[in-house]
């Protein structure tokens, strides 16, 4: 079923489109890094702040709310790009085991954040100003760094594995 | 003298020969260089857009700056290395690629407007709204940005 899907994306103009021009793979793939650099650079700084290692004076909803933003623009650009890069690989990319490892990654990168802000930052009042943040938020930032790493890792492995 | 003694030298290195034996030492130092690159665009990307007025508002852009630097020069130092590493596996090659000149001109620009122009003398301004502040904030950003354009065309041409 997912397979199938893989190879009708595959085998579709778009796909073909993508995959075939000389310029449109590279153009997207640089704006997919770029997108990651914005994503992962800016998300890296809170979650170093949640482990009391950079802007140590800084409130943590102050960084939170200033870095956020930018981090979902990253996400936003990181997205649509994979996508379209998928899309023109999809019938390779479905049995490519960095693949599949990245998709995992995103998905728990994806609920670590959601966890986070539902539990531990909900009190964020009450630790704003510490440099040693609660043990749940220093988890939170610690996993968000190993996660995002590890996409940006299996990511790069792709590559590796295609064809 | 050129610097194409220095190249062959890195490429006949054991360094060099190296990474061109190891099956993974070229991936391991790829992933490394990318994740480090992560970090310094990030950062580089807070301190410039402060620079222009955005981002955390309860910093001065110098004082925003001071506090990222070990950061920032930690992921440069990283991303230098990790560079180098790479470099040494196809050093002649890196030496003719249009690209690699250019992403390593750019490199330098943006180091040494950083350091020498950006750091000293636009991030200490308390507030940073001065219009000459914001022009040093764009330039540096898009000093960087060649970098990584550069850079990422190093391996198409």
């Amino acid at each position: 079923m997912l397979e199938q899907f893989c190879q009708w994306l595959y085998d579709s103009a778009i796909g073909i489109g993508i995959r075939e021009s000389i310029w449109v793979f590279p153009i997207i793939e640089t704006v997919h890094v770029l997108g990651i650099t914005l994503l992962v650079g800016t998300v890296a700084i809170l979650d170093l702040r949640l482990l009391g290692v950079v802007l140590k004076r800084e409130p943590v909803a102050r960084v939170a709310g200033s870095v956020l933003p930018l981090t979902w623009a990253g996400f936003g650009v990181m997205f649509v790009s994979g996508f379209l890069l998928f899309w023109s690989e999809a019938a390779q990319s479905y049995a490519n085991p960095a693949f599949r490892i990245k998709l995992v990654l995103l998905l728990l990168a994806g609920l670590n954040p959601l966890i986070f802000h539902f539990t531990i930052y909900r009190t964020v009042g009450d630790w704003n100003h510490r440099i040693v943040t609660p043990l749940g938020a220093r988890l939170a930032g610690l996993f968000s760094l190993t996660l995002w790493g590890g996409i940006i890792c299996a990511g790069r492995a792709i590559a590796y594995f295609q064809k | 003298m050129g610097l194409l003694p220095l190249f062959e030298w890195l490429g006949q290195s054991p360094v060099g020969i190296f990474m061109r034996q190891s099956t993974y030492a070229f991936p391991v130092a790829e992933m490394i260089h990318l994740l480090s690159l992560a970090i310094l665009g990030g950062v580089i990307l807070l301190i410039d857009l402060r620079a222009l007025g955005l981002g955390l508002a309860g910093q001065t852009p110098g004082g925003l700056a001071e506090q990222l630097r070990p950061l920032l020069v930690g992921s440069l130092v990283v991303s230098v290395v990790s560079g180098v590493l790479l470099l040494s596996d196809e050093a002649i090659k890196c030496y003719y690629n249009p690209a690699f000149r250019a992403k390593m001109l750019f490199l330098a620009l943006a180091v040494v407007f950083y350091f020498a122009v950006q750091d000293r003398f636009f991030l200490v301004e308390r507030g940073g709204g001065s219009v000459a502040a914001k022009c040093a904030g764009v330039v540096s950003l898009l000093l960087w940005l060649s970098v990584g354009l550069a850079g990422r065309a190093i391996g198409l041409i």
